[in-house]
């Protein structure tokens, strides 16, 4: 099915080669699942596998590679389409359409196939994979979940040979991920070859059966099923990967809020949040937290489903939701809603969508009520940003983008900072950078963490706000 | 979040083609923005500006058809009964903005009916029988697909502008452009990007021919709207012609 040989390829403008020497075979009907640290080139194999290298991203490319039988260099991603289905990570920015039923249909229309050819396989896909609710939608109306099953539907519709799936749950809840698990089932019941790029492991347990792990662009090891599984969560992680054992599963529990740990000390000063409840439409409540009390240097992690209102909660403590009355009491002080906008902060999950200056450190100090470059260069320092201190702040990585955003919130005086998934798609020693951000934070901040991440959850929070969908009033 | 460019599957009203909204907002911009118009009768005028609140109520827009309907009702009814009860400065202002209103506002109403029902392949499947080269039509509802997604990014910048406390009478008012267009520019480069790396793994290509299983075609509605919409073409050649006059 996948014959790659004596393979290097380099992105331009990049010193250092993505993949050096790989070879790979992948057998019909196998699943295979590639895993190691960000940047150690999975993502790459994957896209030689789609012909997106090297006719859409382009660079320097050396050996050969073969997909069902085609030579890539010589094929383009437009004719492999037939054969190799592709998942992406983004579940924003893989659909063509804005309806779902005519994005099912898009990559049969363009395979010319019959017209009623499509609408029995669209059929018979929506039949397998149990879809009906999700037909005539817009696409821009659904959760992350729900817009992934739709790509691997359209990609089914299309019934190639090989799939290929690039960190498929990045942006997923528990739940979604089973749902995906079971699609992934399907497929392997059905004779399809799959290849998978990711972080979270667990999920793959039943399906992957042969594991092959990447180190800076070379394969470094392969594990069968039972051997790679079977290894505990301290080998996983030493080998730069997540852990995939059953975590304590959060968001299985009692909606409320309670501390991870019961015998744990509490801070004695906390907030206190008043009339914090609110709804879209009447009778249809979102939030109700009244009196909800969140001591402060907390850590908490905002669990609950899609839909649980976890987004509407940090807009509503962040200042920024419309028509929002609530307030946060701590001793005597009361933050109404436009009080909060100077007392919270957000590290959104996209950090590009705030950093806008046009270098780290006019954006940290962009909030600063009276200019203080020393304050600014102190907090650098302790964020290990000096050095990047004039760069732009767009050229930085994702970690140091989230730090970037984190100094000009500390530097704003803000007390409490939401983290909105903050380790979604991250490997464990980024994960693990993250954790230990927020522990240090936590000196002089209270925070909360939206996050469908238990390793994260396990490593840095004391306490857990579980939301969950309330009952119509 | 329903706006503009997003086919509400559900609830778009009378099912019309894409071809009779095109005409209707051709007709509605030639004849009552573009000043042809005056050619034409006034009630003809009237008839061709309220169809798109039909097509509004149909798609149970209720307030945008309430909205609609009473500023244009408002401000054709001064243009035609009102001017001489109003005098000084005020009157030319007045009526000019009337005049701008009963002008501009039908076309927009249609255009942004027009986009917000229309779904990506009924689109393609008009332009295709239109005998439009796809070398336009891909790039056009490339385009219909990343107006939302830009509009979502530029929701969540606006939030975090306004958490910086960057806001227009702030001290950074003088930024504002700046700091909204650079991480607007980057973020959607970057999905356009993503956008096209997965619409070629599904096999889009200006070398094929696609199929469409988006059955469009022209319905009774359609009919109607077409008969309206040719009215004050045909008056106006009749006009010319000299045949009728008024």
């Amino acid at each position: 099915m996948v014959k790659i040989e004596n393979l290097s390829f380099c992105y331009p403008n990049s010193e250092e080669a993505s993949l050096h020497g790989i070879d790979l075979e992948i057998r019909p009907g196998e699943c295979v699942l590639l895993c190691g640290e960000s940047g150690c080139g999975k993502t790459t194999v994957t896209r030689l596998l789609n012909g997106l290298i090297p006719h859409y991203y382009e660079g320097t490319l050396e050996g050969r590679a073969e997909v069902c039988g085609a030579d890539i260099r010589e094929t383009p991603p437009e004719q492999l389409s037939a054969k190799v289905g592709s998942v992406f990570q983004n579940p924003r920015s893989q659909f063509f359409c804005v309806d779902t039923t005519g994005e099912l249909a898009f990559g049969c229309e363009n395979m010319e196939l019959p017209e009623d050819e499509i609408r029995a396989r669209i059929a018979k896909t929506v039949r397998e994979m149990q879809i009906e609710a999700l037909l005539d939608r817009n696409i821009f109306n659904l959760s992350g979940g729900e817009k992934q099953k739709i790509a691997c539907a359209g990609i089914s519709a299309m019934q190639p040979e090989l799939l290929v799936l690039d960190e498929p749950t990045s942006n997923l809840d528990a739940d979604a991920i089973g749902m995906l698990a079971e699609i992934l089932k399907l497929w392997k019941q059905s004779g399809k070859t799959v290849v998978i790029a990711e972080h979270r492991l667990g999920w793959l347990s039943e399906t992957a059966d042969r594991i092959i792990l990447l180190q800076n662009g070379e394969i470094t090891a392969e594990y069968g099923n039972a051997e790679f599984f079977s290894k505990t969560d301290a080998e996983l992680n030493s080998l730069g990967l997540r852990g995939c054992r059953a975590e304590t599963d959060w968001l299985h529990g009692d909606a409320g809020f309670y501390p991870c740990d019961p015998a744990a000390p509490a801070s004695a000063e906390a907030y206190r949040f008043c009339d914090f409840r609110f709804a879209y439409q009447k009778h249809r409540p979102v939030l109700q937290l009244d009196g909800l009390e969140i001591p402060k240097h907390a850590v908490v992690a905002v669990v609950g489903h899609n839909g649980a209102g976890k987004t509407t909660f940090s807009r509503c403590l962040c200042g920024l939701q419309k028509h929002f009355k609530g307030s946060i009491r701590c001793g005597d002080a009361v933050y109404g809603s436009k009080q909060l906008r100077a007392l919270c902060y957000m590290v959104m999950q996209d950090v590009n969508h705030q950093l806008f200056t046009d270098s780290v450190l006019e954006e940290v100090m962009l909030g600063m009520h009276a200019p203080d470059e020393a304050a600014a260069l102190d907090i650098l320092a302790r964020m290990d940003l000096t050095a990047f201190r004039d760069r732009h702040p767009m050229s930085l990585s994702g970690g140091q983008k989230q730090r970037t955003a984190v100094c000009s919130a500390c530097l704003s005086d803000r007390e409490i900072l939401i983290f909105d998934e903050p380790t979604s798609g991250l490997d464990f020693r980024r994960m693990q950078e993250t954790a230990a951000l927020i522990r240090e934070l936590r000196k002089d901040k209270t925070i909360f963490i939206v996050t469908h991440d238990m390793e994260l959850i396990a490593k840095c929070c004391t306490h857990i706000l579980r939301l969950e969908r309330m009952p119509e009033a | 979040m329903n706006g503009l460019f997003q086919a509400n599957i559900a609830d778009r009203g009378i099912l019309l083609d894409p071809r009779t909204k095109l005409f209707a907002l051709l007709t509605i911009i030639v004849f009552v923005l573009g000043g042809m118009g005056t050619l034409a009768p006034e009630w003809l005028n009237v008839l061709i500006s309220i169809t798109p609140l039909v097509f509004l109520c149909s798609a149970k827009q209720w307030g945008k058809a309430l909205g609609f309907g009473a500023v244009y009702a408002a401000a054709d009814l001064f243009l035609i009964y009102g001017v001489n009860s109003v005098n000084g400065a005020g009157k030319y202002l007045l009526i000019m903005l009337c005049t701008l209103i009963v002008r501009i506002l039908p076309g927009m109403i249609m255009g942004a009916y027009l986009f917000a029902s229309t779904t990506v392949s009924e689109f393609i499947a008009a332009m295709h029988r239109m005998h439009m080269p796809v070398q336009l039509t891909i790039p056009m509802s490339v385009m219909f697909r990343f107006f939302p997604t830009v509009l979502e990014e530029f929701f969540s910048i606006n939030s975090a502008m306004k958490m910086r406390d960057i806001r227009f009478g702030g001290k950074n008012a003088d930024k504002m452009i700046e700091y909204r267009i650079v991480p607007l520019l980057i973020c959607s480069a970057r999905i356009g990007s993503e956008l096209s790396a997965a619409a070629l793994t599904r096999g889009l290509s200006t070398g094929t021919r696609r199929t469409n299983i988006c059955r469009i075609g022209f319905r009774m509605p359609d009919l109607i709207v077409f008969a309206i919409m040719l009215c004050p073409y045909l008056l106006l050649i009749l006009k010319k012609a000299g045949a009728v006059s008024w």
